[in-house]
């Protein structure tokens, strides 16, 4: 039972790596903008089924496939942004109708998946076919390990992308105050743009890295989109790191689930914790971000 | 009721497009109970769906909340009047009534706190809840028999006299939307519905004119979850089949729609909203995923381009038209002080 324990935990480290990319993908666009994203789950969704796509069918290597999944999906990002939440934004819509719009466009991107790819669940290959480590006595499998330390990885690359570059600085300027940073000559709405593209291409490097272990299809969309939007909330909104650590706090009581409640109930389950965190702590485990 | 009525004619009366469309929806109706065949179902969806826009409209419209989330109460009375009559073989009265009141009960439980949050903790939290009711339709299959769904559920009636012929239904179903929509407006004219619209206004000037905000939203929340939940009922005594589906994300984004065609905040718009996506031909072919592309796709476009509605459009014209009539004096006036 307790090699159950620690094993699930573990799987849920990794589950919850993913989570928090989606997380911080809310983030990202919150951050510049004071937007609630509804449609980031279908980043995660579209990352999964392009890789797919071109892996599959056009029989391109696994990393090129990723990396063109990557770029399209960063592409779609800024379609998105052009499309449905610029002319919102020019026409001063409240934050309500900001909303509803992404749901929707989470909703038309869902099923123009669905029309185009089917809708059979697909997967991909894991990146390193060897069996699994033993470590401690706990099964640790290569998939993870790529999880985790690209997780890592593109935490540390975002905050250098952040602290150390212009366009980082200016994106963080634009959190901390739209009209100054405009004053400042920072092009903001072009930061809005730049906002969407990095959102949806760290949406999509989450689905690419959690396809092989589960699989991607046209409707993972909205549950992902979940996941990621407690594990900000856990964390406190806006605050990146913190929607990392929420997200693999979120994976684990998730993995912990299943084995104690069984399988079927494990989105029951998140989002069980989601409406604890909203009725009971908000502001999240750090508090707010400003 | 009556005082209602004139008032609704009065607007009508004032806005000519409004009463093109009520014409429309009444020939509709008329031609569909001589007529019979498919528009029948088209129409009798659209009468559920009026009652549960109404109520949504009540809390969105009117309070200036949101809720992704009221499919969970349509789907708890839904689910509770199908098990109770097809299970256990209840008559339907006494199990929507269960129903309903077993929706209101969830509603007076979540509503207290979840109404406590503003912005996208809202929406979130009530997304959430919507999710999780239709999760658990899918998954507790011992009673709700997951995504097969239930059918056998008795028609609409009392005792011996149900009512099972399609115009029946109709005539039902009509009466029924009318009469939510009559009381949608007495409540709008009321004390109470005063005080909703001032707690959309503003919270604190609502709070200074000694309103009490949070059971006022709390208030809103109830009476629109019990629309919600005489939908839900409704549509499973009227179609006689339920599956997690009916009550899914699609009901939510569909609702959603159709307040917003017709003119959220208004209090006829959820009529039309309801009928015209009702009547779109996708509707009721099998294609659900053009459907919901369908709608996904107009809900973004009515949202930047109308976001208030089919009934706002005289409004916006003429707003138009006396822009263009500046623009062309402020040009004359112009070109006149250069020469």
């Amino acid at each position: 039972m307790l090699d159950l324990v620690a094993q699930s935990i573990l799987s849920g480290i990794g589950v919850g790596c993913i989570y928090g990319l989606i997380g911080i993908g809310f983030c990202v666009i919150y951050n510049a903008s004071g937007i609630v994203n509804f449609a980031q789950g279908a980043f995660v969704m579209m990352g999964g089924m392009v890789t797919y796509t071109a892996f599959a069918r056009y029989g391109l290597p696994l990393p090129l496939a990723a990396a063109l999944a990557i770029v399209l999906v960063a592409f779609a990002g800024v379609v998105l942004e052009r499309l449905v939440v610029r002319p919102l934004w020019n026409r001063g819509s409240t934050m309500f109708v900001m909303i509803l719009a992404t749901l929707a466009a989470q909703i038309v991107i869902e099923r123009l998946a669905l029309l185009a790819a089917g809708d059979q669940p697909r997967t991909l290959p894991v990146f390193t076919d060897r069996p699994p480590l033993r470590i401690l006595g706990l099964a640790v499998n290569f998939q993870f390990l790529w999880i985790v330390a690209c997780s890592l990885l593109v935490i540390v690359l975002l905050a250098l992308f952040f602290s150390s570059t212009k366009t980082g600085k200016a994106m963080r300027a634009c959190s901390i105050n739209r009209d100054a940073a405009a004053l400042q000559g920072i092009p903001v709405s072009r930061m809005l743009a730049l906002a969407f593209a990095l959102s949806a291409a760290l949406g999509a490097f989450a689905g690419i890295l959690i396809t092989p272990t589960q699989y991607t299809a046209f409707n993972v969309g909205v549950p992902f989109a979940i996941s990621g939007f407690i594990a900000a909330i856990v964390g406190g909104f806006g605050r990146p790191l913190g929607a990392f650590t929420g997200g693999i706090l979120l994976g684990v009581a998730q993995a912990l689930a299943i084995v104690f409640l069984g399988s079927a109930f494990k989105n029951v389950a998140a989002l069980s914790i989601l409406l604890l965190f909203l009725f009971v702590r908000p502001t999240g485990l750090l508090g707010p971000a400003k | 009721m009556m005082n209602s009525l004139t008032s609704i004619w009065a607007e009508a009366r004032s806005n000519p497009l409004l009463l093109v469309l009520w014409l429309a929806v009444a020939a509709l109706a008329a031609y569909v109970f001589v007529n019979g065949g498919y528009l029948m179902a088209v129409l009798q969806f659209a009468c559920i769906y009026v009652v549960f826009v109404a109520g949504l409209n009540l809390f969105m419209g009117f309070t200036g909340q949101v809720s992704f989330g009221h499919n969970a109460f349509a789907a708890i009375s839904g689910y509770t009047s199908a098990v109770l009559t097809a299970t256990y073989g209840w008559d339907p009265v006494p199990a929507a009534v269960l129903g309903i009141g077993g929706a209101l009960a969830c509603a007076l439980i979540v509503g207290y706190p979840v109404l406590r949050l503003r912005g996208h903790y809202l929406a979130m939290a009530t997304l959430a809840i919507g999710l999780i009711a239709y999760e658990v339709a899918v998954q507790w299959d011992s009673v709700t028999q997951g995504y097969m769904g239930i059918s056998g559920i008795a028609p609409l009636g009392v005792g011996r006299w149900t009512i099972t012929s399609d115009r029946g239904i109709l005539i039902f179903l009509i009466v029924v939307a009318l009469l939510s929509l009559l009381m949608v407006r007495g409540i709008r004219r009321s004390r109470l519905g005063r005080s909703f619209v001032a707690v959309a206004g503003s919270e604190d000037a609502a709070r200074a004119l000694g309103i009490d905000v949070a059971r006022t939203k709390l208030l809103a929340f109830l009476i629109s979850a019990g629309y919600a939940a005489v939908a839900g009922s409704l549509f499973v005594h009227a179609v006689g089949f339920v599956s997690p589906e009916v009550f899914g994300l699609h009901m939510v984004v569909l609702a959603f729609t159709m307040l917003y065609v017709g003119g959220i905040g208004t209090i006829v718009g959820p009529v039309f909203g309801a009928v015209i996506v009702a009547l779109l031909p996708e509707t009721f072919r099998g294609f659900k995923e053009y459907q919901d592309l369908a709608y996904g796709a107009a809900l973004v476009l009515i949202l930047i381009y109308t976001p208030r509605g089919l009934v706002s459009l005289p409004d916006l014209w003429r707003r138009r038209k006396a822009a263009q009539k500046t623009d062309v004096q402020q040009t004359s006036a112009r070109q006149g002080g250069a020469a």
